[in-house]
């Protein structure tokens, strides 16, 4: 590749990035400009509430990104800002005031949001946890604050907050501009981040967080680094807010705050960057001029406004505007970048003296339903091994044990000669092991590239602000991208694809992994005769070429016949014959276990 | 001593009729209903009601149920219904109905805290102590709600469709269970109960537009904690419930009042599913 000349949709990708750059850089000038002009042209009334709503729309937006884009329903994103706010108030009334002060005092606020982000984010992520119980974590985060900062008196004010310490009385324009200038700043490189590669992993953690642990991608660490991230830019506008204010009280860390925030992002419209902010400033503006006049009456508004949103357009009223100005000016949404495809060598990890797969007394029980008992068997390098029987024999389960540690109730599993213990599936995948589901579960509003590009995750570095030109894929991946026609479609969005389609990028994105083991559940459940046999050849070549070691689970006779080097007979969850192919297939063990005869194990001895 | 005991098992009772409304719900409907709190507050004005009017205040038990009730029914059909397959967003949606709930009130009532006549009032001698004879009288109200709803459950025809709809929905569709008609059901019976409630706790505190803000946060959390049993409710009730009376007693009031919040999240850590005591 490297010593042709570009070719022209190359140097398309190469710069779209810039392009992109650009295009951001445009807006933040334009904005700048906007806030710049802005004092002059507002009364003081409007100003004053505008550097309180731009605060809070840069808090808005930390919200927006944990729940619109990745899917954490948060409803502590308020003690983040109060810690923020706290940090300068503490510190301005109890031990002085200065720019060396406000640095230290800005400083301290952020650390301790990291912190107490990092406790949150270690509490709600873990393997396996449920969606809500990061909110029950995120709820009970800003009651526990607001009664830390009721219990503590004098120091912190209590009920009534702290008040009246020394802050910098500059004029309104200044703090006008400094708060406009934080706000356009965050969103710049909230705009960047979230359709950065790294973005594209956000959204994909939302849309199937399972299926990303089986790609590798350490989901749990992701959310828990986003956490403290947007904690420490809570904390930031929280002191930005109490140095402007100069009040702070329970309530900026409380979880009406908190509810508030979701509030705004739901209205604005989850899931955009440009929608929470304007949201949150229409809002609060509104509230604070209605607040004299109509208080009750608004929040009625508000309310119920939140739930026609919630219910009948959950993407918000922004995005929906949006939608009516382009078809109104017959503008096609901006297209999704596109990588150019780049095939690069494969380097499977794995020891090349070790046996690839040995499974030992491997269990697996449901309460005392015992659907796994006494696996035992071996794969080698380049062997085809289809696993076979009938529903409910086990297959599945025992894929999955193979796939994720906690899955299995007894034995070991040993990849290369290392224990998989209970690992979680990311870490299953960085030993080599690369697992395909039996329905095709990708990410249906990610494209056909970008969720190519996910599964580089373990072995490519991310960028956190711009979708890298160019996608490198190891040959048998770009083989099958290639011949399933993948390839002219990198831009199309998953759910546009046909079943087939959808079937051959699920299985270009596991051989993307550059796996050493494959554990393929039905591969061609589905498919016509044609794609069966493309997909029959693929296995075959990286079996012979590659010298992967494949695991399939199948119920097509023929089709294993043709391609297995081996296959296995289970049924009630155990092993009852492993052989060649010729040994297995036509035994009478294995027509009558498809037949349904009901005791089939005991003329297995011979 | 004696006096902490019966705080406690008083502070549980009261607990525990102030969670089974939310319960029921997550149970049955698999949803979060965060605007079981508002629910509370329509009890609460309820029984305000029934003192205005110079009812018997045992009489703002049924009317604040038929209120709830009413009420149930009518946001299952709006706003609950449409949000079956979107769980986070059922969360959202009643807490947005909470504010609505919580703003019509204040607009009809105002903001100013109001008292409502207690059915019972003054102190009994029990186990040789003087104690309160309507929160004892909220114990046996307790156990009579966990015994209807368990009764309900086991020997109704209600209670068989809903069991059958908590332990597979599609299965009970397919066996000809209007599931619709156990979830509006279920609802209803929700809010009623949330507004009993609601009604039940107001001798005790003050009525305010945000009455039932504070309990929300604690009854989500024993639910919960519960596993969604009705025994594992009790029991958690007692525990938690009995942790909070504990710590304000004897450490302070404040940190009291977070000692639910924190041992739940703490013990849904350790066990997700809850303590699980007693099956669903």
């Amino acid at each position: 590749m490297s010593g042709e000349t570009l070719t022209a949709p190359m140097a398309e990708a190469l710069a779209a990035p810039r392009a992109q750059l650009h295009r951001v850089l445009r807006w933040g000038l334009f904005a700048t400009a906007l806030l710049v002009v802005a004092p002059f042209l507002l009364d003081t009334y409007t100003v004053n509430i505008l550097i309180r709503a731009l605060f809070l729309a840069a808090l808005a937006l930390t919200v927006d990104i944990l729940w619109g884009y990745t899917g954490v329903l948060t409803f502590g994103q308020s003690a983040f800002f109060g810690v923020g706010a706290y940090a300068c108030a503490l510190v301005f009334t109890h031990y002085g005031f200065g720019p060396g002060w406000a640095v230290f005092a800005l400083i301290l606020g952020i650390l301790a949001a990291m912190a107490v982000g990092l406790l949150v984010g270690w509490l709600a992520f873990y393997h396996g946890a449920s969606p809500l119980y990061a909110s029950i974590v995120t709820l009970a985060l800003p009651i526990v604050l607001t009664q830390v900062v009721f219990a503590g008196g004098r120091y912190t004010g209590s009920s009534s907050g702290l008040s009246g310490f020394p802050t910098y009385y500059w004029d309104l324009e200044v703090w006008f501009w400094i708060a406009g200038a934080f706000l356009i700043l965050v969103t710049c490189l909230a705009v960047l981040f979230v359709r950065s590669d790294m973005g594209r992993v956000l959204v994909a953690i939302r849309e199937n967080e399972m299926r990303c642990a089986y790609l590798g991608i350490p989901v749990s660490r992701i959310k828990i680094l986003l956490m403290v991230a947007m904690g420490a830019i809570g904390a930031a506008a929280g002191f930005g807010y109490a140095a402007f204010t100069n009040v702070v009280a329970p309530e900026l860390t409380g979880f009406l705050l908190g509810t508030e925030l979701l509030i705004w992002v739901a209205l604005g419209g989850r899931g955009t960057i440009i929608g929470p902010v304007l949201g949150t400033i229409a809002i609060d503006v509104t509230s604070s001029y209605l607040s004299g006049s109509l208080p009750f009456v608004w929040k009625l508004i508000i309310g119920t406004a939140f739930v026609l949103v919630i219910v009948v357009l959950p993407q918000g009223l922004l995005p929906e505007l949006g939608k009516a100005l382009r078809r109104l000016l017959r503008r096609k949404p901006a297209p999704r970048p596109v990588p150019t495809l780049q095939v690069t060598a494969s380097k499977p990890p794995g020891d090349e003296a070790e046996i690839p797969l040995v499974v030992e007394g491997v269990e697996r029980h449901f309460g005392s339903l015992q659907v796994l008992q006494g696996i035992d068997f071996r794969v080698g390098r380049g062997e085809l091994l289809s696993l076979v029987g009938p529903n409910g024999a086990g297959k599945t389960t025992l894929i999955r044990c193979l796939a994720d540690g906690m899955e299995k109730s007894g034995g070991r599993v040993v990849i290369f000669g290392k224990d998989l213990g209970r690992w979680p599936p990311d870490r299953c995948v960085a030993l080599g092991i690369g697992r395909k589901f039996q329905a095709a579960s990708i990410y249906d509003t990610l494209t056909v590239a970008e969720c190519l590009r996910l599964a580089r995750y373990r072995l490519e570095r991310f960028s956190l602000w711009q979708v890298t030109p160019v996608l490198q894929l190891p040959e048998a991946a770009l083989r099958i991208v290639k011949e399933t026609g993948l390839a002219e479609r990198l831009d199309v969005e998953v759910r546009h694809l046909s079943h087939g389609q959808k079937q051959a990028l699920d299985l270009a994105m596991v051989l993307a992994l550059e796996p050493s083991i494959v554990l393929l559940d039905e591969p061609t459940a589905g498919l016509t005769k044609t794609e069966r046999e493309r997909i029959g050849g693929i296995l075959t070549s990286l079996v012979e070429r590659e010298r992967l070691s494949v695991l399939l689970v199948e119920h097509d006779l023929n089709f294993v016949r043709q391609i297995s080097s081996r296959v296995i007979v289970m049924h009630q969850g155990k092993i009852v014959l492993d052989g060649s192919v010729a040994e297995v297939v036509d035994s009478a063990l294995v027509r009558e276990i498809y037949a349904g005869s009901s005791h089939p194990v005991t003329e297995a001895g011979a | 001593m004696s006096v902490l005991i019966l705080d406690i098992v008083t502070t549980a009772a009261i607990l525990f009729t102030v969670a089974t409304g939310l319960m029921i719900i997550l149970g049955v409907m698999k949803l979060i209903n965060f605007a079981h709190g508002a629910f509370l507050t329509i009890g609460g004005y309820a029984a305000y009601i029934t003192t205005l009017a110079g009812w018997s205040p045992w009489l703002a038990i049924p009317f604040a149920a038929l209120v709830g009730l009413v009420l149930g029914l009518v946001v299952e059909i709006f706003i609950v219904r449409p949000l079956y397959s979107r769980p986070l967003d059922a969360i959202l949606a009643t807490w947005g109905l909470g504010i609505i709930i919580g703003q019509l009130i204040t607009i009809a009532f105002g903001r100013e805290v109001q008292f409502a006549e207690p059915p019972v009032s003054g102190a009994v001698e029990f186990l040789g102590l003087s104690y309160s004879t309507y929160r004892l009288l909220l114990v046996m109200v307790a156990l009579i709600v966990g015994a209807g709803l368990t009764g309900l459950l086991y020997f109704t025809r209600f209670g068989l469709n809903a069991r059958a709809v908590i332990m597979n929905e599609d299965l009970a569709r397919g066996l000809g269970i209007d599931s619709t008609k156990v979830r509006l059901a279920t609802f209803g019976l929700g809010a009623a109960l949330a507004s009993m409630a609601g009604a039940l706790i107001t001798p005790l505190i003050s009525v305010d537009p945000n009455l039932g803000l504070p309990w929300l946060v604690n009854s989500f959390m024993l639910v919960l904690t519960s596993g969604v049993s009705i025994p594992g409710l009790l029991i958690v009730s007692l525990l938690l419930g009995g942790a909070q009376v504990v710590v304000s007693t004897y450490l302070s009031p404040i940190i009291g009042g977070l000692t639910i919040v924190v041992l739940a999240a703490l013990i849904l850590r350790i066990r997700p599913q809850g303590i699980g005591w007693g099956g669903s």
